[in-house]
């Protein structure tokens, strides 16, 4: 993070993060208030806006979910002030209640809405298009095809939503918002909107929903911006069209969509012959460029990111305007299909297809290719070395090995530890009953039974207690943001209804998965002030868990021994807080502080081959099968420990030198439970 | 002057996505257009990583088309391998680090990490030119075992395959890696240049 987000250098070329130019867009419209919570492909525009606002002086918040964010973002643009919300696409899916409503009684202040979309599901659970949620609460979507433009609009969706007096969603999408372009910078905004409160502006009861003349009536002022909507729209320079005379053919692009499609044009030779058209205001798209482009031409290509979202409008209008045309895309002529991420390559062969050009593809390499894929295994996705995670779940194998039953159910939730659900993708696995009863957990990887979205762990592991499950011990588990975000009142109703659940809290202080951005557990906010930590453990406490103990999952029998006492209990929900910082965090200190860590090392005479520490799932544990031995990287270790334990033999031992960093064999763990 | 692609690959923790954002940066600094496109997985450390960059003077999208780079610089073996297979165009150039970091899938699902003769051979049959080096070990000359990247850079830029001077890639990696390792990085990106004269 430099100085050229808050940089006072109008003109200047600089090259940016799309999140960053996000951010940047929002400090030149003046921003005032800002509010998130951390979501891959999104998290990058608080960080950025959280640095700018300690140099500029305006307020920023990790906030404890995204509901919370964006209604702290409303709460200030209904005072007058500009104000915005960002989080990923998952996360909007949390602010859906309030959008839906403050549609009807407006903002007065600029509020902007920046969504990170994630088709091809990089990092999130879906793919979905939230434009159909800026639409569905008739609001305007503008959509960046290119990281300059990300910045240009968040700043003008800033006026559009003080013209319109509604909310105005960004979205943006993980080729935008993770990916790095050139951005020329613009002026600052210094004036900042006079904050104030008017509770009867401009209509009456104006802030509250079922004030006179009731939400039926606001509902009706909603469609009244929409003229204004359209006239923005049609006028707006982010919507470009060009009528090549004689072609027909043309092509329409929708935010990143428009940047593969002017490029693959290019490639082709094809961008002066055919007819174009670029949408950045997506909703309401502009009619009036629409109708032309879609008179233009007999057949008509659409290049979105998503769903057939402008597609589906062209529809709609064509039956009137051109009746004829053939509309091409996600649809009915489908020439791309409406799921994974866009590329040239896709863009180029539908293209190629609506136009019927035929794409030359010679590859003098085609056998060496094929050789080379055969050779090539999959690299699964997997927790960092020294990941206290690994050892809870080891404890909780163990624990539930000791325990019986046929097959438990674990339920997981979203953070670093989901990646106990992700499986080994090298490892093919036949839809199978008998599989599940055997149930042989051999690494982290295959931990986790459940997975879906924030929160969703312990609610499901309810729903299978009710529902009479007893064929094995039902466990959920969660990081520690999670427990704040979404987890807190699912506890309360495992209390109140008295289910016989395990829950475990993956505490490590931060919000690691998505780059260690503080939480309340962590004692610092966004722009650094420090705050006393929330005290999970007083908090599950007056839950009225009558089960709570702290372990430190380092200490793997310990951890063990916990768990196996918090399986029997049969008195309402279990809950044991396995809490340890993150130990990326913290071998990041020792580096900055030059302290080698004092590392493992597998004395292969001792070593029988056992794997067990191979099955820890630690990325530094290696295991040579010529050898048939373990092997520790040393680059990768960071002396956690954990394999040591778990080896029967005693074969993996410290290095001489260097700092204590994880557990020192056979000295009994210091626990606190925090306030007791 | 055409479009290069570019793709900078290596496994999480490595610096990969830092490498090609020092190279972007410094085509931006020589006044021409760039895009980076970072793919990575949901994991802090060990994901594979691949950071597309795209450099030209009217450069839109920024993904690289398969059997579209024109190098590809792979900061451990097995990731070298996958994306010069999917990335390089043949006759392209490679620069392929000898580090091996199994994955968990070697481990766990018993399959074979690709011998190195054999990615060797492979690598070779696709690319025109093609080094395999231990860009650790050069690091470590340099006097930083995490400047692989940059001596990866020095490597690229040596090869003639970066479209700009030296002065702005030495500004871009002042201004981009962390304070106090300048000269360290420096050194680094004159090994790499060195290495392959």
């Amino acid at each position: 993070m430099m100085v050229r987000i808050w940089e006072d250098a109008p003109g200047k070329r600089v090259f940016m993060l799309g999140n960053e130019a996000i951010a940047r867009g929002a400090v030149e419209a003046g921003v005032q208030v800002a509010a998130s919570y951390p979501g891959t492909p999104a998290s990058e525009i608080m960080e950025n806006l959280a640095e700018a606002a300690k140099h500029l002086g305006f307020y920023a918040q990790w906030s404890i979910n995204e509901t919370v964010a964006f209604n702290v973002a409303v709460g200030a643009a209904i005072t007058g002030a500009r104000a915005m919300a960002s989080m990923k696409n998952a996360g909007l899916n949390w602010i859906m209640d309030m959008l839906m409503t403050v549609d009807y009684t407006g903002v007065r202040g600029g509020l902007v809405l920046a969504v990170g979309d994630d088709p091809d599901a990089h990092y999130s659970s879906n793919e979905q298009d939230t434009r159909i949620a800026g639409e569905y609460a008739l609001i305007p979507v503008l959509e960046p095809s290119t990281v300059h433009e990300a910045k240009e609009m968040t700043k003008k969706a800033f006026e559009i939503s003080e013209a319109v007096e509604l909310p105005v969603q960004v979205r943006s999408c993980t080729r935008i918002s993770h990916a790095s372009g050139d951005v020329v910078l613009g002026e600052i905004r210094r004036e900042r909107n006079p904050v104030g409160f008017n509770k009867h502006y401009k209509l009456p009861y104006r802030w509250d929903v079922y004030g006179p003349p009731g939400p039926v009536e606001k509902h009706k002022w909603l469609f009244s911006t929409l003229p204004k909507q359209k006239e923005l729209s049609e006028e707006s320079e982010f919507n470009w069209l060009d009528i090549v005379d004689g072609s027909d053919i043309a092509v329409v692009g929708s935010g990143i969509g428009w940047a593969y499609a002017k490029d693959a044009l290019k490639e082709m030779g094809l961008w002066d012959r055919v007819s174009k058209l670029k949408v950045g205001f997506v909703h309401p798209a502009p009619e009036g460029k629409l109708e032309r482009i879609l008179r233009s031409s007999s057949k008509v290509l659409f290049v979105e990111e998503g769903l057939p979202f402008v597609e589906r409008k062209a529809y709609e209008l064509a039956k009137d305007v051109a009746p004829d045309v053939e509309i091409y895309g996600k649809l009915r002529n489908q020439v791309i299909e409406p799921w994974g991420e866009l590329n040239l390559e896709r863009v180029s062969a539908a293209i190629s297809r609506v136009a019927g050009i035929e794409i030359k593809a010679e590859d003098p390499a085609a056998e060496a290719r094929k050789k080379g894929e055969r050779l090539i295994i999959p690299r699964s996705s997997m927790l960092c070395p020294g990941c206290q995670h690994l050892g809870t779940y080891w404890a909780l194998k163990t624990a539930l090995a000791r325990f019986g039953g046929k097959v438990p159910i674990i339920n997981g939730d979203i953070g670093c530890y989901e990646q106990g659900g992700y499986g080994v993708s090298g490892r093919k696995i036949e839809p199978n009953e008998e599989l599940t009863k055997k149930y042989v957990a051999l690494a982290p990887y295959e931990m986790l039974d459940t997975l879906h979205i924030m929160g969703s762990g312990i609610g499901l592991a309810q729903g299978e207690y009710h529902a009479g499950y007893r064929e094995g011990k039902i466990v959920a588990v969660s990081g520690d943001s999670t427990f704040f975000h979404a987890v807190m009142p699912s506890l309360l109703n495992a209390v109140y209804n008295k289910a016989n659940i395990l829950y475990i809290i993956m505490d490590n202080d931060w919000v690691a998965m998505t780059g260690h951005q503080p939480s309340p557990s962590t004692g610092l906010t966004a722009t650094g002030q420090v705050y006393t930590k929330a005290n999970i453990y007083k908090v599950v406490k007056s839950l009225g868990v009558k089960f709570v103990e702290v372990v430190d999952p380092y200490d793997i029998k310990g951890t063990t021994e916990v768990l196996q006492r918090a399986l029997q209990w049969e008195d309402g929900p279990a809950v044991v807080i396995a809490k340890r910082e993150c130990a990326l965090q913290v071998f990041r200190r020792y580096r900055k502080e030059r302290k080698p860590v004092k590392t493992y090392r597998v004395v292969e005479d001792k070593c029988i081959g056992c794997k067990l520490c191979v099955y820890l799932g630690c990325p530094a544990v290696w295991w040579k099968p010529e050898k048939k031995k373990a092997v520790i990287d040393p680059i990768q270790c960071v002396g956690c420990s954990m394999c040591a334990q778990v080896c029967p033999v005693n074969a993996i031992v410290p290095e001489e030198e260097g700092y204590v960093f994880g557990l020192p064999i056979g000295e009994p763990p210091k626990l606190l439970k925090e306030g007791e | 002057m055409e479009t290069v692609n570019l793709i900078v690959a290596g496994v999480g923790g490595q610096g990969s996505v830092l490498g090609a954002h020092i190279i972007a940066d410094a085509a931006v600094r020589a006044g021409l257009n760039a895009r980076v496109g970072d793919t990575y997985g949901a994991a802090q450390r060990g994901g594979k990583v691949a950071s597309h960059v795209r450099i030209g003077p009217d450069v839109e999208s920024p993904l690289v088309p398969e059997k579209g780079a024109v190098a590809v610089l792979g900061l451990e073996l097995l990731e070298g391998l996958r994306n010069v297979v999917k990335y390089l165009k043949a006759g392209g150039i490679a620069v392929i680090s000898t580090y091996e970091f199994p994955p968990i899938d070697a481990s766990l699902a018993d399959l074979q990490y690709p011998k190195r003769e054999e990615v060797e051979e492979v690598v070779r049959a696709i690319a025109s030119k093609a080094f395999f080096l231990d860009l650790i070990q050069m690091a470590k000359e340099a006097g930083n075992v995490r400047t692989a990247n940059v001596v990866g850079i020095g490597t690229l830029y040596g090869l003639g395959v970066l479209p700009f001077d030296l002065e702005y890639l030495e500004e871009a990696i002042k201004e981009n890696v962390p304070r106090g390792t300048e000269e360290v990085n420096l050194r680094a990106l004159r090994i790499g240049m060195e290495a392959v004269r």
